[in-house]
């Protein structure tokens, strides 16, 4: 692929703290590398500011290898922008062209407060994850190998559930602002094997309790979620945590 | 978890929405089949006879009362949810996706929604209240004791003005647009999402539901007005 430099012009969401207002501004991003990751432009823009005497561009990062889930923003109007299957960390500059004009935003919902320029709470998930996204196991070795029997099929529809990173891009993506991807995957990856299944049905009511609690949205099934998702999570995921929210619901004695 | 809790959740709510929605997917599937009677070149006799047994029989009537009501709770939490859903992102988006990652008629239920809420209430007001509550022509046919409220003149004086026949083939067009969306969205919400079934669930919701079932109705005040 050929490689190219190109000059940028970033219409960047910039907001002081939680209670500012925030709004956009211009920024101009010069001599950016077509091998430049999305963020590694940013890094570039940050010098230029911090060599200007003017406040970085704040925006979450961790791994930069589309693992962690930090990275979150809404380019041109898409989660991680473009390119399908990919973490901002992983988006490269090539997805763009010189003199193209790239409006930057941190994710949108009020669940995820915005805590400076594009960083956002996320904590809600965690939360989530506290009502239920767990195995209640707590002392004792690990068991060996092929004690409990997993049929293949089950195991791998759970290893692809358990491919969520927690970004919070379907949140992002989704125009009701709804947890069900996310939610669905931690239900789904636990649920489908034997170790989460004892617990499944008090797990779907209380995540699906919390996530409401938080204030995300509800699901209209536009699929947004999973047109976005870096991890490509399925849209099967929230069928089956409707059916184990409705199984659940239906059977619980409480 | 409580059933008043349960039904307070989003999935809950949902829930609602999705099984009352199939029930009404129902009912136009047999209203349909019902009012195809009025292309019947006989005086509307099939038709008067048919409407004289719906608005009688008392099994039909106390399905017709539930329908109303399931009408009414089907708006009802669909604009509850609409609401909590605007609401969950107090600060909107400057650039969006548009149609690059959902499609356009799954972003319009509220919208057509409203559309089908004013034609639904246009309806009954025109033809469902005129025929029990209002006065109504008789037609007498061959070898009947008594002679029927003529439902299908009505009709048939309804659709000679064209205003009245563009309302129907638009809400028609809403009706379109919901469905191909909703009867899918729907089978979702109760989980139904599976290979060897999505292809059927989708033949039904968007050609059957979506694109038939409202051209069928859409082509009878269009006939009536060119009869």
């Amino acid at each position: 692929m050929e490689h190219y430099n190109m000059n940028l012009t970033l219409k960047v969401w910039r907001q002081k703290n939680k209670n500012d207002q925030g709004g956009f501004e211009t920024i101009p991003a010069k001599n950016i590398s077509s091998e430049m990751s999305f963020l590694e432009m940013f890094d570039v823009v940050n010098e230029g500011l911090i060599s200007e005497g003017k406040e970085p561009i704040a925006f979450d990062h961790d791994c930069r290898e589309g693992i962690c889930g930090a990275c979150s923003m809404h380019i041109n109007g898409r989660a991680h922008g473009p390119w399908a299957g990919t973490t901002t960390c992983q988006l490269h500059m090539r997805a763009f062209k010189d003199g193209d004009t790239i409006t930057v935003e941190p994710w949108r919902a009020g669940a995820f407060p915005v805590v400076k320029d594009l960083v956002v709470d996320r904590s809600a998930f965690d939360r989530i994850i506290e009502a239920g996204g767990y195995i209640s196991i707590n002392t004792g070795n690990a068991q060996d190998a092929n004690n409990i029997p997993v049929d293949k099929h089950k195991a791998d529809l759970a290893f692809a559930a358990a491919a969520c990173i927690g970004c919070g891009a379907c949140v992002a993506a989704c125009k009701n602002s709804s947890a069900m991807l996310f939610v669905s995957a931690k239900v789904s990856q636990l649920a489908l094997l034997p170790q989460g299944h004892p617990e499944k049905d008090s797990r779907a009511l209380n995540m699906v309790a919390q996530m409401d609690k938080e204030g995300f949205g509800s699901c209209t099934n536009t699929g947004a979620c999973e047109a976005e998702c870096p991890k490509e999570i399925s849209l099967t995921n929230i069928a089956r945590l409707n059916r184990q929210f409705i199984g659940a619901g239906f059977s619980s004695e409480k | 978890m409580k059933w008043s809790q349960f039904f307070n959740t989003s999935i809950g709510k949902k829930l609602l929405v999705g099984a009352t929605g199939l029930f009404l997917c129902s009912f136009v599937l047999v209203h349909l089949v019902g009012n195809l009677q009025l292309l019947k070149n006989d005086r509307g006799e099939a038709f008067n006879a048919y409407a004289a047994f719906m608005g009688h029989n008392g099994l039909i009537q106390f399905i017709a009362w539930g329908l109303k009501i399931v009408i009414l709770l089907h708006a009802f939490v669909a604009i509850q949810l609409t609401f909590s859903n605007r609401a969950a992102r107090p600060v909107k988006y400057a650039v969006n996706p548009g149609n690059q990652t959902s499609s356009w008629f799954s972003r319009q239920m509220a919208i057509m929604g409203s559309i089908l809420f004013i034609f639904i209430v246009i309806h009954l007001a025109q033809f469902w209240a005129k025929f029990h509550y209002g006065d109504m022509p008789t037609q007498t046919y061959e070898g009947m004791a008594q002679p029927l409220k003529d439902l299908y003149a009505v009709t048939y004086d309804a659709f000679q003005h064209g205003w009245v026949v563009i309302i129907y083939v638009i809400s028609m067009i809403a009706l379109s647009f919901h469905l191909i969306h909703g009867f899918k969205s729907a089978c979702q919400t109760f989980g139904l999402n599976h290979k060897k079934y999505n292809g059927l669930i989708n033949f039904i919701g968007v050609w059957i539901f979506g694109i038939a079932i409202p051209i069928g109705f859409a082509i009878i005040p269009v006939f009536i007005f060119f009869q």
